[in-house]
């Protein structure tokens, strides 16, 4: 890594226009659910999150181009996401006690409270 | 014929200064010898200090293990009652699992010959690496601290499952706090192990020149780096359940039980690989030693690594089988479970195939070897067997399992370690133990070890259930049986520890390379190894196991590092 | 180590000279160690995400109504001043590298100042919670409350995140001061300043984890009655 070498214009003007990236997908993150995929909020929210987590491993922590912990980084999400998926998607959705379960069952599942007001 | 006294012998006469004499320190340059070893941030000696610890952990380990065969002598209660039996185990499951096999072969061989094996003059983080070491302390102290509080060690067995964990009055926090504390330093093992091994190899050496153990030990530190973290916040949460009630865990909040035992053995598995791996990277480099050979299939066994350390992460549902899992769950995990068996399988078959028309020496680190061979082969096996859903219904929580594990950890890696130890034991101290006591050892603990498990399979066969206290009559026998050898085990271990006492205090001088082996730790200068290591990097042109008619390729002139062949 | 650290050269057979990387004044090896650190973070709030994943795919309804009784404002600030904080510290680690220590020195202050902002703003949301009843061994959280079991769950997952994710705000506050000690002291400069480099990634993840922590906590809930999933 050059450390001595860096063009300090260029490498700003980098920062503040990722971080108007960043705070305009924070907007959207706001006005979303009243705006588009409001079915799928989760989704859309999750997914522009994505993106800016991408922003910022890119360019605020300097990874782009750097092969070796790039590779590394994606082997750890992949095995975080493979939990995700067995469990998530597999084990719960087929769950086949929901009936006789304690925490799953319907009827006995806690009396709905309403919620406290917003603040 | 089994020691040769070759021409490095007479450098011992230069009265070389060794690892013993001098050290660098973490902080500051102090002049007695005690606070010499309190501050060292010398691989080498910290992997002895572990040694030192790790194995007196291991005893009191050993002597509740004898303690609870004492009280299954018998059906009924003999000397203690079912409440104390139940921290027994807990006890010795925390100081084998946490204390002992973890840290294990990387605390330990890891630490001091793996930057040996590389050509490296130390670890990539050497203050890091003293640190971790009394993390280690630190977390060894709290989870015995418990034992002399009143509500005493906890009882909920070394897997503390929700929700029993959440509501026995015992010291479990003690053990939780401790276990993380344990977690942390193993992750900075495994940190300080990558960076090393991807930043510090000799010149030359790519990753297809290095010897397996530092392939075993690399696959071993990306599991102690990714999955002990997924423990260490499962230790959190179970305590943030028990003292501030969160609710996860917790049926009466909707919580589920069964989520623990996910998120707990989503570590515990691929934990059980961390411990494997190294010692295999162990068997890869005694087997081609005592066989005069090169290793054969030397890719596979590293890519076999690779992928055990992969696959590892996605089995741990196979600990839940009778636990309230989806069927689909079930299917699935039992299908990567057997598919994870395949490289262990692929390693086997290679180190048979190196001894092939090999001039086989059974000296005592290849008779550990190949008696490792026979016992997980049987681990393996048997593990296996209750991988299929169907047959885990019958023998899950049985000593069917129990003897499966042995087989496994005791008869696999901790054989392995106790080869190691032999093999790596004159590069540590610069001395030979009796060969011929060394045998006695190894067949003494072979013979008992096979006396005191293999009953169980059958015990756990016939349904005699694990962590009981008590029993019906008809399964005496197996208790019996399993008792003797658990004499003749022990006996056998403290035998092989006087042996490596006295071969330490009156053993022979063994010389850089005893055993006319090829990798770079039998390259020293002098023996014991000098505290800067190798005289001067190497360039690595050649590979870790090159042998021509029984004898080393290459060879080195020991001033300059340069190949004399 | 501020030692001069000199690299050994080894050589190979047709006389090429090869340096030798030694563990002292390893650049590349320090980031690494670092990243490698962070990955650990990673797996360890991952792992508290599929907890949450796990209970909100048995209560989809209640999270989100549970989501909804959160104050999207103050955690929307938040987020905004975390946003600029990273910013800040980036910058600083950008004028240490160009040789304005100076300029580094003060970024650092701004960074330092936004965290504090956050844990205070914090503290603030979770006082409005627990006079709402809502609060880790109080009111509606105890197991006799008649709140719904998705709602327990939620908000005892939230106090669980948003409480280790500000421990390790003020684990950055304390690192951000060691750091302004270390550069006073002359162990950190343009030259050596591989520890700045590594606290301004620690910093940029901490910013990542509420990058995830937000829209799931507070965002969820936020379009009325569907929400969506």
């Amino acid at each position: 890594m050059d450390t001595n070498t860096i063009d300090y214009k260029k490498e700003r003007v980098a920062y503040y226009k990722v971080l108007i990236g960043l705070l305009l997908l924070t907007a959207v993150t706001f006005i979303q659910p009243h705006l588009f995929m409001a079915e799928s909020t989760f989704l859309a929210q999750m997914t522009i999150a994505v993106v800016k987590a991408w922003l910022i491993i890119m360019y605020y922590m300097h990874l782009k181009g750097d092969k070796l912990i790039g590779m590394m980084g994606i082997f750890s999400l992949v095995i975080v996401a493979t939990f995700m998926v067995i469990v998530i998607g597999f084990d719960v959705p087929n769950f086949q006690y929901g009936a006789e379960s304690h925490i799953t069952g319907p009827a006995s599942a806690g009396v709905e409270h309403a919620t406290p007001a917003k603040h | 014929m089994l020691i040769t006294h070759i021409i490095h012998n007479t450098r011992r006469r230069k009265m070389s200064k060794s690892y013993f004499d001098e050290t660098h320190c973490a902080i500051g340059h102090p002049k007695s010898t005690f606070m010499q070893w309190m501050l060292t941030v010398d691989h080498k000696r910290i992997g002895l200090m572990y040694a030192a610890v790790m194995f007196t952990f291991f005893f009191v380990a050993v002597a509740t293990a004898f303690l609870m065969r004492l009280e299954l002598f018998a059906p009924g209660a003999q000397f203690i009652d079912g409440d104390t039996f139940n921290q027994a185990f807990t006890l010795h499951g925390v100081i084998m699992i946490f204390l002992f096999i973890v840290p294990g072969v990387p605390a330990v061989l890891g630490n001091i010959v793996m930057p040996l094996m590389i050509g490296a003059k130390d670890v990539s983080f050497p203050r890091l690496n003293w640190f971790t070491f009394w993390l280690y302390i630190l977390g060894a102290l709290v989870a015995l601290a418990s034992l002399f509080t009143d509500a005493g060690f906890a009882d909920t067995g070394w897997t503390f499952y929700a929700p029993y964990s959440l509501n026995t009055g015992t010291n479990v926090i003690f053990t939780l706090v401790a276990a993380f504390i344990l977690g942390m330093a193993s992750i900075l093992t495994g940190l300080n192990f990558l960076v090393t091994i991807h930043r510090l190899r000799a010149p030359g050496m790519t990753f297809w020149k290095m010897p397996l153990f530092v392939w075993g030990i690399y696959a071993t530190a990306w599991i102690q780096l990714l999955a002990t973290p997924v423990v260490g916040i499962t230790l959190i949460l179970a305590i943030m359940e028990k003292y501030f009630g969160i609710g996860i865990f917790d049926p009466a909040k909707g919580g589920d039980p069964v989520l623990f035992e996910h998120l707990f053995w989503i570590y515990s598995h691929p934990a059980v690989y961390l411990m494997i791996l190294p010692a295999f990277g162990i068997m890869s480099e005694i087997i081609p030693t005592f066989s005069r050979r090169e290793i054969f299939g030397y890719r596979s066994i590293a890519l076999s690594s690779a992928s055990i350390a992969g696959i590892g992460y996605l089995v741990w549902g196979h600990h839940l089988y009778t636990s309230g899992m989806a069927d689909t769950a079930k299917v699935i995990f039992s299908f990567l479970t057997f598919f994870v068996a395949i490289p262990t399988g692929i390693k086997f078959y290679d180190w048979v195939a190196t001894m092939y028309k090999g001039k086989i020496i059974l000296s005592t680190p290849m008779l550990w070897a190949l008696g490792t061979i026979i016992t997980f082969t049987i681990g393996g096996l048997t593990g296996v067997t209750i991988a299929m859903i169907g047959v885990d219904i019958h023998l899950q929580d049985t000593y069917y399992t129990v003897a499966h594990f042995h087989y496994a950890m005791l008869g696999g890696v901790v054989f392995l370690f106790f080869a190691g130890l032999h093999y790596w034991f004159p590069l540590m101290t610069g001395k030979m133990y009796n060969e011929k006591h060394g045998k006695i050892s190894f067949y003494l603990q072979f013979v008992g070890f096979n006396l005191l498990w293999f009953p169980m399979f059958i015990a756990g066969y016939y349904g005699m259930p694990r962590r009981y206290f008590d029993y019906l009559p008809e399964f005496q026998i197996y208790h019996q049986v399993s008792f003797v050898g658990a004499v003749v085990f022990i006996t056998g271990l403290i035998y092989m520890f006087v042996v490596f006492f006295r071969g330490w205090r009156y053993g022979e001088a063994s010389g850089t390379n005893p055993w006319n082996a090829t990798t770079l730790e039998w390259h020293l200068p002098s023996s014991p190894p000098p505290l800067e290591n190798h005289s001067k990097v190497p360039y690595v042109d050649f590979e870790p196991y090159e042998y021509h008619h029984g004898q080393p390729v290459v060879k080195f002139d020991y001033e300059t590092m340069k190949r004399i062949d | 180590m501020s030692h001069e650290y000199i690299p050994e050269i080894a050589t190979d057979r047709d006389g090429n000279k090869h340096e030798v990387q030694g563990w002292q004044d390893d650049f590349y090896g320090g980031k690494l160690g670092f990243w490698l650190f962070m990955f650990t973070e990673v797996l360890m709030f991952g792992a508290m995400f599929m907890v949450l994943a796990y209970y909100n795919t048995l209560h989809p309804q209640e999270f989100i109504e549970a989501s909804a009784s959160l104050n999207r404002l103050l955690g929307g600030i938040n987020t905004v001043i975390l946003l600029v904080s990273a910013l800040t510290m980036g910058l600083s680690l950008l004028k240490m590298r160009v040789g304005d220590v100076k300029g580094a020195k003060l970024m650092i202050w701004a960074t330092i100042l936004l965290a504090i902002a956050f844990l205070v703003i914090k503290g603030f949301e979770w006082r409005a919670e627990y006079n709402h009843g809502i609060f880790l061994l109080h009111g509606e959280m105890l197991p006799e409350s008649g709140m719904a079991f998705g709602k327990k769950l939620f908000f005892g997952m939230y106090f669980t995140m948003t409480g280790i994710h500000g421990f390790h705000i003020i684990i950055g506050i304390g690192l951000m001061i060691w750091l302004l000690k270390r550069i006073n002291a002359g162990k950190v400069s343009p030259e050596h300043h591989i520890l700045h480099w590594n606290i301004a990634l620690y910093w940029d993840i901490v910013h990542l984890i509420w990058v995830f922590v937000f829209p799931y906590y507070y965002m969820i809930g936020a379009g009325g009655v569907t929400g969506g999933h």
